[in-house]
């Protein structure tokens, strides 16, 4: 048989120390704590222990540096010496440094963090803000594009930002334009490309965008959109059903 | 995709892999004994550890691919390679293929209680989602792997699934994931950057 390829052959102490073992891998040399999220982990070599955040000999570590109820059920902290392989549904996965800065990324794509950094929850739902300084792990479907505001970015193939200000949203012109818009929220009729609503950048600082617009499913937004859901009452409730079976016929025929 | 240059030799592939040829090749879908013999046969349709697969001889070369997945070749050297039969593409004509029980183990990943074991001389192709990574073990250094994104494994390994009560409530994001194998001895194992029928949908 002819190549495509043997893989490489890694053993404990040949795999990388905290850097890519392919485009799609990442391996962390563990001396200690790292924050990861559920099921990112593919092996691990050496004595690690995972523990949920609310084990009580992490209360510290947690009070500390994570600051996100929402998605504390998908984060575990990864605890003692070895290497551990993380990787993401085949996805393109880098490592970022942060030096006392700030950078907030889509929650789904953000893997692991050191504990120098802390975590907070961004304003715009589904994202995360990473402060501090330190070292965080993150994919991306393609490779990642860093671009510079003004920009605006499709909501789905934005991965984050650093530096600048939170973004505001944009809807074309023609999207609010009175008949037709009207008529396209009513039937879910008159060409939606899917395109008319952008995130808008303004300010100092660097976006950051994947090459796709593959996105995770966004579990704690949905949870998190369930929980609001008790304010509304019947009417509420019945409008809001109303809402979703027109975008869901609308979905259907994009 | 994985090139194939045939010289009057046979390989085994999985059945409707081929994707194009050029030169004289002839393709013979293996019976209901799979090259294994009734025994074989039999013993496969217990473990429910399906695999269909095909002969193909002849001069030239042969394209074989499945779902745009990542092809990785193994060389095989005597030892014995265990994968899960989903995951095979092909083999060398001179290697050997069996089913072995595993017990537990396949219990995490959904696939049954049997994997497909490959022995002999010569070349297997693999499939995985993402580049497959090896990883060496050594009886000073075990491996945990998570079973959604186990391949395959070669060598003398001992393989235990461990449901670490922790593990278990930590890493439950679907049922499958409360369990990991932990690889003790000599080998190599294979693991994917993916997770195997995970939760998302992408």
């Amino acid at each position: 048989m002819t190549p495509p390829t043997s893989p490489t052959v890694y053993s404990a102490a040949t795999l990388p120390a905290n850097d890519n073992v392919t485009a799609y891998a990442f391996c962390v040399d563990l001396d200690g704590q790292w924050f990861a999220q559920k099921g990112k982990m593919i092996a691990y070599y050496g004595d690690i222990r995972f523990q949920a955040l609310s084990s009580g000999p992490l209360d510290a570590l947690v009070a500390a540096n994570f600051h996100s109820p929402l998605y504390s059920q998908d984060w575990i902290v990864a605890q003692g010496r070895g290497k551990l392989l993380l990787a993401d549904r085949g996805f393109d996965v880098n490592s970022y440094d942060l030096d006392d800065g700030n950078l907030t990324i889509r929650a789904g794509n953000l893997l692991a963090f050191e504990p120098g950094l802390e975590l907070k929850q961004s304003i715009i739902p589904g994202f995360l803000t990473l402060i501090g300084t330190g070292r965080f792990v993150a994919a991306s479907n393609g490779p990642v594009h860093f671009v510079e505001p003004p920009i605006r970015v499709d909501p789905q193939a934005l991965l984050g930002w650093a530096d600048c200000p939170s973004p505001a949203h944009h809807y074309d012109h023609s999207y609010m334009r009175g008949v037709i818009g009207a008529a396209r929220s009513m039937f879910g009729i008159g060409g939606t490309s899917g395109e008319e609503h952008q995130f808008d950048f303004t300010g100092q600082g660097t976006v950051l965008m994947q090459s796709s617009e593959v996105v995770a499913d966004e579990d704690a937004l949905l949870r998190d959109l369930e929980g609001q859901i008790g304010v509304l009452g019947v009417s509420g409730l019945q409008r809001l059903h109303h809402t979703i079976g027109r975008r869901l016929a609308a979905e259907r025929q994009d | 995709m994985l090139a194939v240059e045939l010289a009057g030799d046979t390989i085994r592939a999985l059945n409707g892999s081929m994707v194009a040829y050029d030169g004289r090749m002839t393709f013979k879908r293996q019976g209901i004994s799979g090259g294994e013999g009734l025994r074989g046969a039999l013993k496969r349709r217990i473990a429910g550890e399906g695999m269909t697969l095909m002969e193909i001889t002849g001069q030239g070369t042969v394209y074989l691919a499945s779902e745009a997945t990542e092809v990785t070749l193994v060389p095989l050297n005597g030892e014995a390679f265990f994968v899960e039969s989903e995951s095979l593409l092909a083999l060398d004509g001179r290697l050997r293929t069996g089913v072995q029980f595993v017990g537990l183990r396949g219990m995490g990943t959904g696939q049954g209680l049997a994997t497909t074991k490959v022995e002999g001389h010569g070349t297997v192709a693999i499939l995985s989602d993402g580049p497959a990574i090896a990883l060496e073990v050594t009886p000073q250094t075990p491996l945990s792997v998570d079973p959604h994104a186990y391949v395959a494994h070669s060598g003398q390994l001992r393989q235990d699934v461990v449901t670490d009560v922790n593990w278990r409530t930590v890493l439950g994001q679907g049922s499958g994931e409360s369990v990991q194998f932990r690889y003790q001895g000599h080998g190599v194992v294979y693991v994917q950057p993916a997770e195997r029928g995970g939760i998302l949908e992408v």
